[in-house]
């Protein structure tokens, strides 16, 4: 968003949004009742046993949580944006290790099985999203052309196929793939099933994005390329889609990342990937708490790590324009 | 400079380079050209004039066929344009054209927007294409811009530089669709000498313009436009002292106050 | 799983099904393959110990893995293991993607029509299991109550009150749920049943072997009663790819490994009790 040039007074820095925000919070640490977690025990000092406090020991504790998050805010407000953004991503992930510290994690079984789970299981989901995204984005430049081209034909099978993929659930298509397939003479196993299912869904969200990335083309870019004699093709390589490419990278980046995500589906085949893994390693120690929340840190990570490519890629073609 | 074969036939002075017969187009029900006649000869330079709405950008980008017209013929250099015909891009390649807004590939340099058209179409080997757009941005006056980015260049260098990305494919004709409407006006003087320094060069040119210095000043022929019909063509001479037609003198008495 | 591997098993699919006008494949297709490509594909559970699960090394262990791994063995050919969902196996029509399930399939009339049961190799009991803290003590406690199971399971159809078991010991109907909760695998159901009594369910029917691995694992869970039923366990193989050859093998292997007592030794290695006993529950009750 661009910013005006007017700076207006801080919000928490008005009196009566501070207490309106103050009531508002404590209203609703009062509501979720925190007497029973490791808050009440803090407080143990103050109200007694936590589970015999009763009103007294909700109200304390809620009293002391509203004081912690207000004053967090209002020291927070003082702070310049870089830092502020720093501090409250540091309190949020904070936060998020205390929810995964209360499930009385065991560490070494975590250690024992993340090998695994990195050189089968990561492995496996990069090795089917990689393929994926590749064939997507071919599918989506054939699509995208097909769908703007004045060939009844190329429009009407690209038009069909977007519909049909982009309205059929992920999880049916892969099924769809993996039973119906074989009944006509192709017999698919699990992955390249998955990466079937996978491209062709993806590619039909991508021809969308691609198709609309090279429409908003301005004409006179069409015209001054035809008044020069250029033919189609050599229109579209060298001028329409190196200017399409950076309108593209952002919506197509988002693709990428929820098709990382979307692989997980490939473990109802039974192929051994990441989240196949998260969900049978535990299995034989009861353990899932432990194998769900490495998975899902090792998808996050994967994800930042495309979040950042993405982001560099695009301050690279904004340099260059 | 000819180095590359051209794919217009050379014609002589006498023979016209772009004819049209009864020319008219219509926007579904809005007829925007009506029955058209008109001859170009090599190395005339024309004027086309009128109020907006008039039919004269369209009349213009028919002659490379950016528009389509429905009835009529439309020659360049004897070829017929018409809907099915194989090699409109070697037609195109031989007429070059200036736009409104610049049209400059904003990806490309200037450089590189001078040598795309030789080198990708025309076949010409880098090096050469190369020395040869250096050459036309000097004829325009901007070599010292070659490296930038067109964003990075003001209105009046821009439209320089399409003039001398038109120029690097050496065309036999070259339109100009309203070249300086969309300067601020401290721009449209340098457009203009640019253009004026072209005429005297000898080239066959075409401008819908509503600068009638430049108008009174480089061209043989001034035609005037109005509701999609030639109203009529004369000398600059002729056109300005004694028009011709009501319609004419309205439109001189607005643009000339 | 690789793709020049199913090109070829299509071609024989297709060759099997140009061949023959009633699309099966031809008699012993199936197992000719298996010999030629020196190889027997197994489907089972991955996410069920202690039947079949994965190790820390990555490698499939189990009583029904180490099954699977004998039959091979004894068939002269190496073993290999695929992990499809329950359900996946359970609707047959394998497209020849793998051989046989040794995955501790109950035979009943309802599978029996998509699937073959060439030797049942072991029998387990079925038991509910309730949380500590559930005032529930009968079965006929849980009547009109929340139960969950495994989806397209024989417990479900326990449940459901169509379990129709071949060759199997009599049983009654001893409870009436009022919701079941179908779940992909057992343990997601020992995980809803731990979280407290009638929270989301009020208790899970499964195999007694798995319930004795939660409550060692220190589920906060008991057993419920005696066990509601007792099932036989087969080999399954495709009907819809009929292989009487590869049947009567997969029946003569089982029958040689009861007789031998490599079957039982299997059982008493795999199946621990708290109390240190083992269990041979390959006997047929």
């Amino acid at each position: 968003m661009f910013v005006d040039t007017v700076i207006e007074d801080k919000a928490l820095h008005k009196p009566a949004f501070l207490i309106g925000l103050s009531l508002t919070v404590l209203a609703i640490f009062f509501a979720l009742n925190f007497t029973n977690s490791l808050f009440g025990e803090f407080l143990r000092p103050v109200i007694g046993d936590p589970t015999e406090s009763g009103f007294f020991g909700r109200f304390a504790v809620s009293l002391v949580l509203t004081i912690i998050f207000v004053l967090n805010l209002f020291a927070i407000s003082f702070f310049k944006l870089k830092v502020q953004v720093a501090i409250v991503w540091l309190e949020l992930f904070l936060l998020f290790l205390a929810f995964a510290y209360s499930f009385d994690l065991k560490m070494s079984f975590i250690q024992s099985r993340i090998p695994l789970m990195i050189t089968r299981g990561l492995f496996t989901t990069i090795y089917i999203s990689a393929i994926s995204i590749v064939l997507a984005t071919v599918i989506a430049i054939i699509g995208a052309i097909a769908k703007l081209s004045n060939n009844g034909f190329a429009y009407a099978i690209s038009s069909f196929y977007t519909s049909l993929f982009r309205g059929l659930p992920l999880l049916l298509q892969l099924f769809l793939i993996y039973k119906g397939l074989p009944q006509l003479g192709f017999m698919v196993d699990a992955v390249p099933a998955a990466i079937t299912a996978l491209s062709l869904c993806y590619g039909a969200y991508m021809t969308e994005i691609f198709r609309a990335g090279i429409q908003s083309i301005p004409r006179g870019q069409w015209e001054a390329s035809r008044a020069l004699g250029f033919k189609f093709n050599l229109i579209l390589r060298k001028i329409i889609l190196p200017q399409a490419v950076p309108i593209i990278i952002p919506p197509t980046g988002n693709q990428f990342i929820a098709m990382l995500k979307d692989s997980s589906l490939a473990s109802v085949l039974g192929v051994w990937e990441l989240m196949y893994l998260a969900r049978t390693l535990g299995q034989r120690d009861f353990r899932h708490m432990e194998m769900l929340l490495t998975a899902a840190m090792i998808y996050w990570a994967l994800t930042i790590v495309l979040e950042v490519i993405q982001a560099r890629i695009e301050e690279k073609y904004k340099q260059k324009s | 400079m000819m180095d590359t074969k051209t794919n217009i036939p050379n014609n002589t002075e006498m023979t016209p380079v772009i004819s049209l017969k009864g020319v008219s187009k219509w926007y579904g029900d809005f007829q925007a050209l009506s029955n058209i006649d008109l001859e170009i000869k090599l190395k005339e330079k024309i004027v086309i004039c009128g109020p907006s709405g008039s039919g004269k950008s369209t009349l213009i980008r028919c002659l490379n066929r950016l528009e389509a017209h429905q009835e009529g013929t439309i020659h360049v250099s004897g070829i017929e344009l018409h809907e099915r015909m194989k090699d409109i891009d070697v037609v195109r390649q031989d007429i070059g054209m200036v736009f409104q807004s610049f049209n400059l590939f904003p990806h490309l340099t200037v450089l590189e927007n001078c040598m795309a058209g030789p080198n990708w179409v025309r076949g010409v080997d880098k090096s050469k294409a190369k020395e040869r757009a250096i050459a036309m941005l000097e004829q325009v006056k901007i070599p010292e811009q070659a490296d930038k980015y067109p964003e990075q260049l003001s209105g009046g260098q821009q439209q320089r530089v399409a003039i001398a990305r038109s120029l690097c494919m050496q065309p036999k004709v070259m339109l100009f669709d309203e070249p300086t409407s969309a300067l601020d006006p401290e721009m449209v003087a340098e457009v203009l000498d640019t253009m004026i320094e072209l005429a005297k060069s000898g080239m066959t040119m075409i401008c819908v313009t509503h600068e009638m210095g430049f108008a009174r000043q480089v061209a043989d022929r001034i035609v005037f436009m109005a509701d999609g019909e030639i109203v009529e063509q004369n000398s600059p001479e002729e056109f300005f002292n004694n028009p011709q037609h009501e319609r004419t003198k309205v439109f001189l008495d607005q643009i000339l106050k | 799983m690789n793709i020049k591997f199913g090109l070829k098993k299509a071609t024989i699919v297709l060759t099997a099904a140009l061949l023959s006008v009633n699309m099966s494949a031809k008699a012993g297709a199936v197992y000719d393959y298996i010999k030629a490509n020196n190889e027997l594909m197994i489907a089972t559970d991955a996410n069920w110990a202690p039947f079949s699960y994965i190790d820390d090394d990555g490698v499939m262990q189990g009583f029904d893995v180490e099954v699977g791994r004998e039959i091979a063995k004894r068939m002269g050919v190496e073993a290999r293991f695929i992990t499809p969902d329950w359900d996946v196996i359970t609707a047959g029509n394998w497209n020849m993607r793998w051989d046989v399930s040794v995955g501790s399939m109950t035979p009943t009339a309802s599978r029996s029509e998509v699937l073959n049961f060439p030797a049942v190799y072991y029998y387990t009991p079925a038991a509910f299991a309730v949380h500590t803290d559930s005032p529930v003590t009968t079965l006929a406690g849980l009547n009109g109550k929340t139960i969950c199971t495994t989806a397209a399971s024989t417990w479900e159809m326990y449940l459901q009150g169509n379990l129709d078991m071949l060759d199997a010991p009599a049983f009654t109907y001893d409870v009436t749920p009022g919701t079941i909760t179908s779940l992909k695998d057992g343990s997601m159901c020992a995980d809803d049943t731990r979280l407290g009594a009638g929270v989301r369910n009020d208790g899970f029917i499964d195999s007694v072997p798995m319930i004795q691995g939660a409550i060692e694992a220190g589920y906060p869970i008991r057993f419920l009663g005696d066990p509601a039923f007792h099932e036989p366990l087969s080999l399954a193989t495709d009907l819809g790819n009929d292989d009487p050859e590869l049947d009567a093998e997969l029946a003569r292997i089982i029958a040689e490994m009861q007789s031998d007592y490599s079957l039982s030794l299997l059982s008493i290695q795999h199946f621990k009790n708290a109390d240190g006993s083992s269990e041979d529950y390959t006997v047929a009750y």
